[in-house]
Protein backbone atom coordinates (compact mmCIF):
# COMPACT_ATOMS: atom_id res chain seq x y z
CA UNK A 1 0.00 0.00 0.00
CA UNK A 2 2.67 2.38 0.84
CA UNK A 3 4.52 1.72 -2.86
CA UNK A 4 0.89 2.22 -4.27
CA UNK A 5 0.86 5.60 -2.41
CA UNK A 6 3.94 6.73 -3.40
CA UNK A 7 3.27 5.60 -7.08
CA UNK A 8 0.29 7.78 -6.68
CA UNK A 9 1.74 10.68 -5.17
CA UNK A 10 4.02 10.41 -8.92
CA UNK A 11 1.47 10.96 -10.85
CA UNK A 12 0.27 13.75 -13.01
CA UNK A 13 -3.07 15.04 -11.35
CA UNK A 14 -1.88 13.99 -8.17
CA UNK A 15 1.17 16.16 -8.87
CA UNK A 16 -1.34 19.06 -9.93
CA UNK A 17 -3.27 18.86 -6.59
CA UNK A 18 -0.17 18.90 -4.81
CA UNK A 19 1.57 21.63 -6.31
CA UNK A 20 -1.83 23.79 -5.87
CA UNK A 21 -2.42 22.63 -2.72
CA UNK A 22 -3.01 26.27 -1.14
CA UNK A 23 -6.41 26.29 -2.86
CA UNK A 24 -7.07 22.62 -4.01
CA UNK A 25 -7.12 20.57 -0.82
CA UNK A 26 -9.50 23.35 1.10
CA UNK A 27 -12.01 23.37 -2.39
CA UNK A 28 -11.85 19.86 -2.45
CA UNK A 29 -12.52 19.37 1.24
CA UNK A 30 -15.17 21.92 1.54
CA UNK A 31 -17.09 20.53 -1.62
CA UNK A 32 -16.52 16.90 0.43
CA UNK A 33 -18.15 18.49 3.53
CA UNK A 34 -21.01 19.91 1.99
CA UNK A 35 -21.99 16.42 0.25
CA UNK A 36 -21.36 14.85 3.94
CA UNK A 37 -23.96 17.79 4.82
CA UNK A 38 -26.69 16.75 2.38
CA UNK A 39 -26.19 13.21 2.96
CA UNK A 40 -26.34 13.67 7.23
CA UNK A 41 -29.52 15.83 6.09
CA UNK A 42 -30.90 13.34 3.84
CA UNK A 43 -30.77 10.17 6.07
CA UNK A 44 -31.83 12.19 9.14
CA UNK A 45 -34.92 13.04 7.46
CA UNK A 46 -35.61 9.80 6.06
CA UNK A 47 -34.80 7.98 9.38
CA UNK A 48 -37.01 10.64 11.60
CA UNK A 49 -39.81 9.47 9.32
CA UNK A 50 -39.12 5.29 10.03
CA UNK A 51 -39.28 6.95 13.30
CA UNK A 52 -42.55 8.45 13.19
CA UNK A 53 -40.96 12.02 14.36
CA UNK A 54 -40.94 14.02 11.26
CA UNK A 55 -43.02 13.88 7.61
CA UNK A 56 -46.09 12.17 9.04
CA UNK A 57 -48.32 13.78 6.82
CA UNK A 58 -46.31 12.16 3.67
CA UNK A 59 -45.82 8.76 3.28
CA UNK A 60 -42.66 6.44 3.88
CA UNK A 61 -42.82 6.30 0.13
CA UNK A 62 -43.08 10.08 -0.54
CA UNK A 63 -40.47 11.12 1.59
CA UNK A 64 -37.82 8.57 0.29
CA UNK A 65 -38.72 9.84 -2.75
CA UNK A 66 -37.87 13.08 -2.07
CA UNK A 67 -34.91 12.16 0.18
CA UNK A 68 -33.55 9.15 -1.84
CA UNK A 69 -31.75 10.46 -4.96
CA UNK A 70 -30.43 13.62 -2.59
CA UNK A 71 -28.83 10.75 -1.03
CA UNK A 72 -27.22 8.84 -3.64
CA UNK A 73 -26.24 11.88 -5.83
CA UNK A 74 -24.30 12.98 -2.43
CA UNK A 75 -22.72 9.49 -2.20
CA UNK A 76 -21.61 9.96 -6.10
CA UNK A 77 -20.47 13.95 -5.15
CA UNK A 78 -18.61 12.32 -2.19
CA UNK A 79 -16.69 9.51 -3.85
CA UNK A 80 -15.53 11.73 -6.53
CA UNK A 81 -14.08 14.63 -3.97
CA UNK A 82 -12.56 11.28 -2.06
CA UNK A 83 -11.19 9.92 -5.04
CA UNK A 84 -9.71 13.49 -5.36
CA UNK A 85 -8.53 13.79 -2.15
CA UNK A 86 -6.90 10.25 -1.97
CA UNK A 87 -5.05 11.24 -5.59
CA UNK A 88 -3.87 14.80 -4.05
CA UNK A 89 -2.26 13.24 -0.57
CA UNK A 90 -2.34 9.37 -0.96
CA UNK A 91 -0.05 8.38 1.76
CA UNK A 92 -1.74 10.85 4.77
CA UNK A 93 -5.19 8.94 3.73
CA UNK A 94 -4.01 5.62 3.07
CA UNK A 95 -1.34 4.63 5.66
CA UNK A 96 -4.30 5.61 8.22
CA UNK A 97 -6.70 3.09 10.40
CA UNK A 98 -9.13 5.56 10.27
CA UNK A 99 -8.98 5.72 6.13
CA UNK A 100 -9.80 2.13 5.61
CA UNK A 101 -12.38 1.46 9.06
CA UNK A 102 -13.80 4.53 7.50
CA UNK A 103 -14.06 3.27 4.04
CA UNK A 104 -15.35 -0.49 5.55
CA UNK A 105 -18.46 2.02 7.41
CA UNK A 106 -18.88 3.94 4.22
CA UNK A 107 -19.28 0.13 2.23
CA UNK A 108 -22.20 -0.66 4.69
CA UNK A 109 -23.85 3.35 4.74
CA UNK A 110 -23.90 2.80 0.71
CA UNK A 111 -25.00 -0.22 0.27
CA UNK A 112 -27.99 0.30 3.16
CA UNK A 113 -28.91 3.25 1.20
CA UNK A 114 -29.28 1.53 -2.35
CA UNK A 115 -30.73 -1.42 -0.89
CA UNK A 116 -33.61 0.05 1.69
CA UNK A 117 -34.34 2.53 -1.43
CA UNK A 118 -34.46 -0.52 -3.84
CA UNK A 119 -36.29 -2.52 -1.33
CA UNK A 120 -39.07 0.95 -0.71
CA UNK A 121 -39.76 1.44 -3.77
CA UNK A 122 -40.25 -2.25 -4.69
CA UNK A 123 -42.78 -3.32 -2.13
CA UNK A 124 -43.82 0.37 -0.96
CA UNK A 125 -47.27 -0.98 0.34
CA UNK A 126 -46.07 -3.84 2.48
CA UNK A 127 -43.51 -1.21 4.07
CA UNK A 128 -46.09 1.41 4.68
CA UNK A 129 -48.36 -1.69 6.26
CA UNK A 130 -45.75 -3.55 8.08
CA UNK A 131 -42.07 -2.98 8.32
CA UNK A 132 -41.80 0.46 8.75
CA UNK A 133 -43.62 -0.09 12.11
CA UNK A 134 -41.70 -2.63 13.57
CA UNK A 135 -39.04 -1.98 16.71
CA UNK A 136 -36.40 -3.26 14.57
CA UNK A 137 -36.86 -1.38 11.86
CA UNK A 138 -36.43 1.76 13.81
CA UNK A 139 -33.70 0.61 15.60
CA UNK A 140 -32.11 -0.05 12.32
CA UNK A 141 -32.71 3.45 11.21
CA UNK A 142 -31.29 4.75 14.59
CA UNK A 143 -28.26 2.52 14.01
CA UNK A 144 -27.23 3.85 10.01
CA UNK A 145 -27.80 7.50 11.14
CA UNK A 146 -24.90 6.75 13.90
CA UNK A 147 -23.07 4.95 10.97
CA UNK A 148 -22.91 8.10 9.25
CA UNK A 149 -21.85 10.35 12.04
CA UNK A 150 -18.92 7.65 12.89
CA UNK A 151 -17.89 8.17 9.60
CA UNK A 152 -17.54 12.16 10.03
CA UNK A 153 -15.89 11.19 12.77
CA UNK A 154 -13.39 8.69 11.00
CA UNK A 155 -12.97 11.04 8.17
CA UNK A 156 -11.42 14.17 10.76
CA UNK A 157 -9.40 11.17 12.63
CA UNK A 158 -7.25 11.00 9.37
CA UNK A 159 -5.87 13.82 10.09
CA UNK A 160 -5.08 12.25 13.96
CA UNK A 161 -4.47 8.93 13.63
CA UNK A 162 -2.16 8.62 16.33
CA UNK A 163 -5.43 8.28 18.37
CA UNK A 164 -5.55 4.67 17.43
CA UNK A 165 -2.11 3.81 19.00
CA UNK A 166 -0.80 0.44 17.69
CA UNK A 167 -3.23 0.30 15.00
CA UNK A 168 -2.23 3.32 12.66
CA UNK A 169 0.40 1.85 10.19
CA UNK A 170 2.38 5.36 10.23
CA UNK A 171 2.60 4.11 13.69
CA UNK A 172 5.00 1.29 12.73
CA UNK A 173 7.17 3.11 9.99
CA UNK B 1 -10.31 43.80 30.43
CA UNK B 2 -9.13 44.29 27.37
CA UNK B 3 -9.43 42.08 24.55
CA UNK B 4 -5.63 40.07 24.92
CA UNK B 5 -6.04 39.67 28.65
CA UNK B 6 -9.56 38.20 28.02
CA UNK B 7 -8.04 36.02 25.34
CA UNK B 8 -5.08 34.82 27.18
CA UNK B 9 -7.33 34.20 30.14
CA UNK B 10 -9.89 32.12 28.16
CA UNK B 11 -6.77 30.05 27.51
CA UNK B 12 -5.42 30.00 30.59
CA UNK B 13 -8.98 28.25 32.05
CA UNK B 14 -9.02 24.79 33.55
CA UNK B 15 -10.87 23.45 30.83
CA UNK B 16 -8.80 24.90 28.18
CA UNK B 17 -5.73 23.28 29.23
CA UNK B 18 -7.18 19.87 29.91
CA UNK B 19 -8.27 19.96 25.99
CA UNK B 20 -5.25 21.35 24.86
CA UNK B 21 -3.24 18.50 27.14
CA UNK B 22 -5.22 15.80 25.69
CA UNK B 23 -4.21 13.88 22.23
CA UNK B 24 -7.68 13.18 22.15
CA UNK B 25 -10.29 15.67 23.33
CA UNK B 26 -9.30 18.17 20.37
CA UNK B 27 -9.82 15.48 16.96
CA UNK B 28 -13.28 14.49 19.20
CA UNK B 29 -14.23 18.04 19.68
CA UNK B 30 -13.63 18.69 16.08
CA UNK B 31 -15.51 15.79 14.25
CA UNK B 32 -18.56 16.05 16.68
CA UNK B 33 -18.18 19.62 15.36
CA UNK B 34 -18.21 18.31 11.76
CA UNK B 35 -21.71 16.02 12.69
CA UNK B 36 -23.48 19.14 13.99
CA UNK B 37 -22.61 21.62 10.92
CA UNK B 38 -23.01 18.97 8.78
CA UNK B 39 -27.19 18.67 10.17
CA UNK B 40 -27.19 22.07 9.82
CA UNK B 41 -26.20 22.82 6.22
CA UNK B 42 -28.00 19.63 5.22
CA UNK B 43 -31.76 20.48 7.36
CA UNK B 44 -31.25 24.41 6.28
CA UNK B 45 -30.89 23.38 2.51
CA UNK B 46 -33.74 21.23 3.06
CA UNK B 47 -35.26 24.66 3.49
CA UNK B 48 -34.21 26.79 1.55
CA UNK B 49 -34.32 24.30 -1.44
CA UNK B 50 -38.11 24.41 -1.05
CA UNK B 51 -38.15 28.51 -0.41
CA UNK B 52 -36.75 27.94 -4.02
CA UNK B 53 -39.14 25.86 -5.16
CA UNK B 54 -36.49 23.17 -6.09
CA UNK B 55 -37.63 20.53 -4.00
CA UNK B 56 -40.58 19.66 -1.58
CA UNK B 57 -42.51 22.09 -3.57
CA UNK B 58 -45.99 20.68 -3.22
CA UNK B 59 -45.79 20.26 0.70
CA UNK B 60 -46.77 22.92 3.23
CA UNK B 61 -44.00 25.19 3.97
CA UNK B 62 -44.77 25.61 7.59
CA UNK B 63 -44.90 22.06 7.80
CA UNK B 64 -41.64 21.44 6.14
CA UNK B 65 -39.75 24.23 8.47
CA UNK B 66 -41.42 22.60 11.97
CA UNK B 67 -40.35 19.23 10.62
CA UNK B 68 -36.84 20.59 9.93
CA UNK B 69 -35.56 23.46 11.77
CA UNK B 70 -35.81 22.68 15.26
CA UNK B 71 -33.00 19.88 14.46
CA UNK B 72 -31.09 23.03 12.49
CA UNK B 73 -31.20 24.68 15.94
CA UNK B 74 -29.94 21.55 18.16
CA UNK B 75 -27.26 20.79 15.44
CA UNK B 76 -26.24 24.25 15.83
CA UNK B 77 -26.04 24.10 19.51
CA UNK B 78 -23.87 21.40 19.35
CA UNK B 79 -21.82 22.69 16.37
CA UNK B 80 -21.49 26.04 18.34
CA UNK B 81 -19.94 24.28 21.69
CA UNK B 82 -18.15 22.38 20.25
CA UNK B 83 -16.59 25.48 18.47
CA UNK B 84 -16.20 27.72 21.47
CA UNK B 85 -14.58 24.33 23.34
CA UNK B 86 -12.02 24.70 20.08
CA UNK B 87 -11.49 28.53 20.13
CA UNK B 88 -10.98 28.30 23.74
CA UNK B 89 -7.49 26.53 23.08
CA UNK B 90 -6.23 28.72 21.58
CA UNK B 91 -8.15 32.00 21.57
CA UNK B 92 -5.59 34.54 20.94
CA UNK B 93 -4.39 33.04 17.55
CA UNK B 94 -7.83 32.71 16.40
CA UNK B 95 -8.97 35.38 17.28
CA UNK B 96 -6.75 37.43 14.92
CA UNK B 97 -6.90 34.73 11.77
CA UNK B 98 -8.97 36.38 8.67
CA UNK B 99 -10.54 32.79 8.22
CA UNK B 100 -11.99 33.09 11.72
CA UNK B 101 -12.73 36.50 11.54
CA UNK B 102 -14.60 35.84 8.12
CA UNK B 103 -16.11 33.23 8.92
CA UNK B 104 -17.89 34.99 12.25
CA UNK B 105 -18.98 37.87 9.52
CA UNK B 106 -20.70 34.92 7.57
CA UNK B 107 -22.92 33.91 10.52
CA UNK B 108 -23.86 37.17 11.43
CA UNK B 109 -24.80 38.00 8.02
CA UNK B 110 -26.87 34.19 8.10
CA UNK B 111 -28.78 35.44 11.11
CA UNK B 112 -29.22 38.83 10.08
CA UNK B 113 -30.57 36.79 6.59
CA UNK B 114 -32.99 34.89 8.83
CA UNK B 115 -34.39 37.76 10.81
CA UNK B 116 -35.03 39.96 7.52
CA UNK B 117 -36.74 36.62 6.27
CA UNK B 118 -38.97 36.44 10.03
CA UNK B 119 -39.41 40.44 9.14
CA UNK B 120 -40.70 40.19 5.14
CA UNK B 121 -41.37 36.71 3.81
CA UNK B 122 -42.27 35.11 6.85
CA UNK B 123 -45.11 37.63 7.69
CA UNK B 124 -47.07 36.68 4.87
CA UNK B 125 -46.24 32.64 4.87
CA UNK B 126 -49.99 31.81 5.55
CA UNK B 127 -50.52 33.24 1.68
CA UNK B 128 -47.91 31.19 0.16
CA UNK B 129 -47.39 28.46 2.20
CA UNK B 130 -48.70 25.91 -0.43
CA UNK B 131 -47.40 27.79 -3.25
CA UNK B 132 -44.45 25.95 -4.86
CA UNK B 133 -42.17 29.13 -4.01
CA UNK B 134 -41.54 31.71 -1.68
CA UNK B 135 -42.57 35.35 -3.15
CA UNK B 136 -39.38 36.62 -4.61
CA UNK B 137 -37.46 38.16 -1.74
CA UNK B 138 -37.65 34.53 0.07
CA UNK B 139 -36.35 33.27 -2.88
CA UNK B 140 -33.63 35.78 -2.44
CA UNK B 141 -32.90 34.76 0.70
CA UNK B 142 -32.95 31.41 1.01
CA UNK B 143 -30.08 31.52 -2.19
CA UNK B 144 -28.06 34.08 0.15
CA UNK B 145 -28.50 31.49 3.10
CA UNK B 146 -26.68 28.56 0.91
CA UNK B 147 -24.24 30.72 -0.67
CA UNK B 148 -23.36 32.19 3.37
CA UNK B 149 -23.27 28.60 4.82
CA UNK B 150 -21.34 27.47 1.99
CA UNK B 151 -19.29 30.17 2.78
CA UNK B 152 -19.36 29.37 6.44
CA UNK B 153 -17.91 25.83 5.78
CA UNK B 154 -14.91 27.16 3.63
CA UNK B 155 -13.69 29.74 6.13
CA UNK B 156 -14.24 27.23 9.09
CA UNK B 157 -12.11 24.27 6.63
CA UNK B 158 -9.15 27.13 6.06
CA UNK B 159 -9.24 28.17 9.97
CA UNK B 160 -8.04 24.90 10.16
CA UNK B 161 -5.44 25.30 7.41
CA UNK B 162 -4.03 28.77 9.12
CA UNK B 163 -4.43 29.02 12.55
CA UNK B 164 -3.57 25.72 14.33
CA UNK B 165 -0.80 26.07 17.07
CA UNK B 166 1.69 24.64 15.26
CA UNK B 167 1.06 27.89 13.05
CA UNK B 168 1.64 29.90 15.54
CA UNK B 169 4.53 28.54 16.65
CA UNK B 170 6.16 28.97 13.63
CA UNK B 171 4.65 30.30 10.56
CA UNK B 172 5.49 28.70 7.50
CA UNK B 173 5.55 29.28 3.59
CA UNK B 174 1.51 29.87 2.61
CA UNK B 175 1.01 26.84 0.58
CA UNK B 176 2.21 24.91 3.56
CA UNK B 177 -0.45 22.78 5.12
CA UNK B 178 -0.08 22.34 8.74
CA UNK B 179 -0.85 19.79 11.55
CA UNK B 180 -1.42 20.28 15.31
CA UNK B 181 0.69 17.54 16.35
CA UNK B 182 1.53 17.95 19.75
CA UNK B 183 4.46 15.89 20.64
CA UNK B 184 4.01 13.74 17.54
CA UNK B 185 6.58 12.59 15.27
CA UNK B 186 8.08 15.23 13.41
CA UNK B 187 7.37 15.47 9.38
CA UNK B 188 8.98 12.94 7.34
CA UNK B 189 8.82 10.54 10.79
CA UNK B 190 5.13 9.72 9.68
CA UNK B 191 2.84 10.72 6.80
CA UNK B 192 1.99 14.30 7.71
CA UNK B 193 -1.61 15.21 8.62
CA UNK B 194 -3.45 18.63 8.25
CA UNK B 195 -6.43 19.60 9.86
Amino acid sequence: MKQFALWLSTTAPSVFIQEHNAWTIPAIQSVHIVGIALVMGSVLMIDLRILGWAWVDQTLRQTVDRFGPWLTGSLWLLLATGILMVVGEPVRELITFSFWLKMALVAVGALVAVLFQRALRRHDQHWEDHFASQPSIKAFAIVTFLVWAFVIVLGRLIAYDYVWGSWSPAARQ
Amino acid sequence: MDIASTLDWLQQTGLAVQIRDSLFTFPLLEGVHVIGLALVFGTIAIVDLRLLGMASTSRSFQRLAADTLKWTWAAFAVTALTGVLMFITNAAVYFHNAYFRAKVVLLVVAALNVLLFELTAGRTVKQWDRAPAAPPLGRAIAAVSLVVWVGVIVTGRMIGFTATRAAAAAPAPVDTNFEDLLGLPAPGDAPTPEP
